[in-house]
């Protein structure tokens, strides 16, 4: 009878204290939060890194559901849920170029209210550099130079998005080439100038070195490479000159501002022009140079599809010695499945132009995306996002990205000292944020990106001079600029 | 009418409800009332629920009334409902959204603009860019297929060892989606990786690079497109060619007849139908050329193989001016409609000039 009430009585404790364990809290609830989400690595490890690590503070069971869309269709496939009015998606990653059209369409929320009511955002935000937080979240946009001067929070700013993957353009390099002793000695001999080999001495490198290289490593079927006979041609260099979506403004871009030229400037609007700015002479010698260097690159850029896939395939091919890329490319050009030359690549800056004082101006055109979050979300759902928005930008969670192959936009993150070395190309990362400026944000910007595209592609297979291109793109700007009212 | 419905469900309870259920006219007039009304009235997801709730009732009294009465209709209409909601209702409805300003991409409701997008359009010289690229891309791209379908047909028409599994081998790019056929020639006619750059290579010691000239690009285009779709007419022109009775060529070959009088009035007449037919299909195809051309050239070089369907993906897509891109694909719509006719036009001319001699 004793056992038989021992065994009742440790039976009922171990049933109370399963289901005080079983129990919840009373107020968790399940939240998805649906993302839609370009397929490519920094958004496979940010679900990663959720599902393993968040907990979200409210105690609710909060998901991350990320809906994972291939590149080629990522544009389309987003405009497509947030315009039908189905409203799937609580967050998006977007381009940033896309701001404009969507939040004038009504799909992204501003978020300024609750940075305001939250310090935890507010030193987010000033944590984060402010190359990103004036092309990721500021609409109308508000250049970087004008957000360092003012501060956080800028007065006059709507803030919209927050980084998911920060990316700007680098130079790729095989080592092998650039540090055999043969091939130095030869280009010595050609050009007096040292080849490069040691990163350090690659973030010294301008467009005429640039210009050499290309020239330098331009060889046939038959020639002899790095002490091997080729038995294909090899060539130079290779940067993106593709007629597809922005694969060719992203690196004229840069090359127009370093010549201290300018595209439409959307922060002048509506006193700023297009044409006279556009077409300017600085811009037309910008371009120019731009074109002079395609004659070292395969010959695949004389069709207008050399686009940032096929920049990346050739190097990976190994065809060519030395690629401007973007930094969210490294991670396949060293995988020994994907590429042919994945022990011999080194990583550098963005070259630039040299400057009569001996610098390099390096201006470049940002990449990357943000993310944001959509309008028609409840307000339980706002917080848990905003919840989960100040866990993915900790420095712990930053820090765990950037091991795993992201890159971060917070200054205390990938200004530590180990933050170089996680991956071998991080230590370009860090220091070109300064550089980096962004294209237009205005809704209108497909249209003039596609024109533009469209006179570059000719100039780039020589159906059009540089100026030709310039003039009929400052032209149509400034149309289509006054008709919509950025232009008075 | 009564006594049929009587003798179709005899039974007092049923009828009743039947006679109570099946006022369609009731349902009808209820419809009318009540859409504009709640349009008018509530906000516009009410209304919306409002005039699903009224087709709803219109459908279910036009199904009860039918029930037992009409099986045939009845079994017709889930299909001609789903036409009219998944296609029919879109058409119409871009054919509206065509005389309103209107963004996709703007929740901002439609504004009346007329046929200002029309006159847009037409006026564009960008669309008549576009429409002359298109018309040389059809047409080069029709006529290459007919020819080579043509002779393939010819090929195929007599028997030979190994004809089946070659049959079934030029059968294949047909089959193919675009994407990969897409996909297929652009490293087909890539000058570093490509196989056409590699052969011209071993000739001439250059790379080769088709696409870097306009006309090149066209070419490239061409031959893709050719490529997929010659098969399609051998198809048709093979379907032709085997229903030729054999008797005719007999008699022919007894009265000493040429290859080429035996063609032309004996199998020419069998298949020419067929042939107008491929013709028919494969320029209203070609005319909407899309895919083959965005993978390749994506338009490119410049301007020269964007075809109109690309341009009317820009406006519609990445432009998102909804208004003007319905007009310019009702404008489309138009051309097609109008060649079609042409071309039944002509094939009952020359059946009645054929018919009036006999």
């Amino acid at each position: 009878m004793k056992t038989l009430k021992a065994l009742v009585g440790v039976l009922a404790s171990a049933a109370l204290l399963g289901s005080a364990l079983a129990v919840k809290p009373a107020s968790a609830k399940d939240i998805v939060l649906r993302m839609a989400v370009p397929d490519w690595p920094p958004t496979r490890i940010m679900k990663d890194l959720a599902d393993k690590h968040y907990k979200a503070p409210s105690g609710n069971n909060v998901v991350l559901e990320p809906d994972f869309i291939p590149w080629p269709d990522y544009y389309t496939r987003l405009a497509a849920s947030l315009t039908s009015g189905e409203q799937k998606y609580q967050m998006a990653v977007s381009d940033s170029q896309w701001l404009g059209a969507n939040i004038e369409g009504g799909y992204y929320m501003k978020i300024n209210d609750f940075i305001d009511a939250d310090p935890e955002l507010q030193a987010v935000f000033k944590d984060l550099h402010p190359a990103l937080v004036a092309a990721y979240s500021t609409y109308p946009h508000i250049t970087a130079a004008e957000l360092a001067e003012v501060g956080f929070p800028h007065p006059d700013a709507n803030y919209y998005g927050f980084p998911q993957m920060p990316d700007v353009l680098i130079t790729y390099y095989r080592t092998d080439l650039f540090c055999h002793e043969g091939e130095r000695a030869a280009f010595q001999e050609k050009y007096g100038k040292a080849l490069p080999c040691a990163p350090e001495e690659m973030n010294d490198v301008d467009w005429d070195l640039v210009a050499n290289i290309g020239e330098f490593f331009q060889r046939s079927a038959g020639e002899m490479l790095a002490g091997e006979t080729l038995d294909d041609d090899f060539y130079g260099i290779a940067y993106q000159a593709g007629k597809g979506y922005d694969f060719s403004s992203m690196e004229i871009n840069g090359f127009v501002w370093q010549h201290g030229g300018n595209i439409w400037d959307e922060t002048m609007a509506p006193d700023g022009q297009a044409e006279g700015v556009v077409n300017s002479p600085e811009a037309v010698e910008a371009f120019e140079h731009y074109l002079s260097l395609l004659q070292y690159m395969p010959p695949v850029v004389k069709t207008g599809t050399m686009d940032i896939f096929k920049v990346d395939e050739l190097f990976r091919e190994g065809k060519v010695a030395w690629i401007l890329q973007w930094i969210g490319f490294a991670e396949s050009a060293i995988s020994a499945e994907m590429s042919k030359v994945h022990d011999r690549v080194g990583f550098a800056m963005h070259p630039g132009l040299r400057m009569a004082d001996g610098t390099i101006d390096r201006t470049a055109n940002i990449g990357g995306q943000p993310f944001v979050l959509t309008t028609w979300n409840s307000d339980e759902v706002i917080k848990e996002a905003l919840d989960f928005v100040k866990w993915w930008l900790s420095s712990d969670v930053q820090t765990m990205f950037a091991q795993a192959g992201g890159q971060s936009g917070l200054m205390s993150v990938h200004g530590a000292p180990d933050y170089a070395s996680y991956r071998p190309w991080n230590h370009a990362f860090g220091p070109s944020l300064k550089w980096q400026k962004d294209v237009w944000h205005i809704p209108e910007f497909f249209e003039l990106l596609v024109q533009q595209q469209e006179e570059f592609d000719k100039a780039i297979t020589g159906q059009k001079s540089a100026k030709e291109a310039l003039d009929t793109i400052a032209s149509f700007q400034q149309e289509l600029l006054t008709e919509a009212g950025h232009i008075e | 009418m009564a006594t049929q419905a009587q003798a179709a469900t005899p039974g007092g309870l049923g009828q009743q409800l039947r006679e109570h259920f099946s006022n369609w006219r009731l349902a009808l007039v209820i419809a009318i009332l009540a859409i504009p009304g709640s349009v008018a009235l509530f906000p516009l997801e009410t209304a919306f629920w409002v005039s699903f709730g009224a087709v709803i009732l219109i459908t279910a009294t036009v199904v009860t009334r039918a029930w037992g009465r009409r099986p045939g209709p009845l079994l017709v209409a889930p299909a001609l409902a789903t036409l009219f909601v998944m296609n029919i209702f879109p058409l119409l409805w871009s054919l509206g959204l065509s005389f309103f300003h209107f963004r996709a991409n703007r929740m901002s409701p439609p504004r009346f603009a007329g046929l200002d997008y029309f006159e847009k359009v037409i006026s564009d010289p960008n669309v008549w860019d576009r429409l002359q690229t298109t018309a040389i891309v059809v047409v080069l791209t029709v006529g290459i297929q007919l020819i080579v379908g043509f002779l393939l047909a010819l090929m195929f028409e007599r028997e030979f060892p190994g004809r089946r599994i070659l049959l079934m081998l030029v059968l294949t790019p047909m089959m193919l989606s675009f994407v990969a056929v897409g996909a297929f020639f652009r490293y087909y006619y890539e000058p570093t990786f490509g196989l056409l750059s590699q052969a011209v290579r071993l000739v001439t010691g250059e790379p080769y690079i088709l696409l870097a000239s306009p006309e090149g690009a066209i070419a490239g285009i061409v031959f893709a497109d050719a490529w997929m779709w010659s098969p399609f007419v051998m198809l048709l022109v093979l379907a032709g060619l085997v229903s030729v009775p054999k008797y005719l060529y007999e008699a022919a070959e007894i009265d000493r007849a040429s290859w080429w009088r035996r063609f032309r009035t004996i199998t020419l007449p069998y298949i020419r139908g067929l042939l107008l037919l491929a013709l028919l299909f494969r320029t209203i195809e070609a005319f909407k050329l899309f895919d083959v051309v965005f993978l390749i050239t994506e338009g490119g070089p410049g301007t020269s193989t964007e075809t109109i369907a690309v341009y009317l993906y820009r406006v519609s897509f990445q432009y998102f001016k909804t208004a003007e891109s319905s007009a310019l694909a009702y404008i489309l719509i138009f051309i097609v409609i109008v060649l079609t006719n042409l071309y039944l036009y002509f094939v009952q001319q020359r059946e009645k000039d054929e018919e009036a001699p006999a």
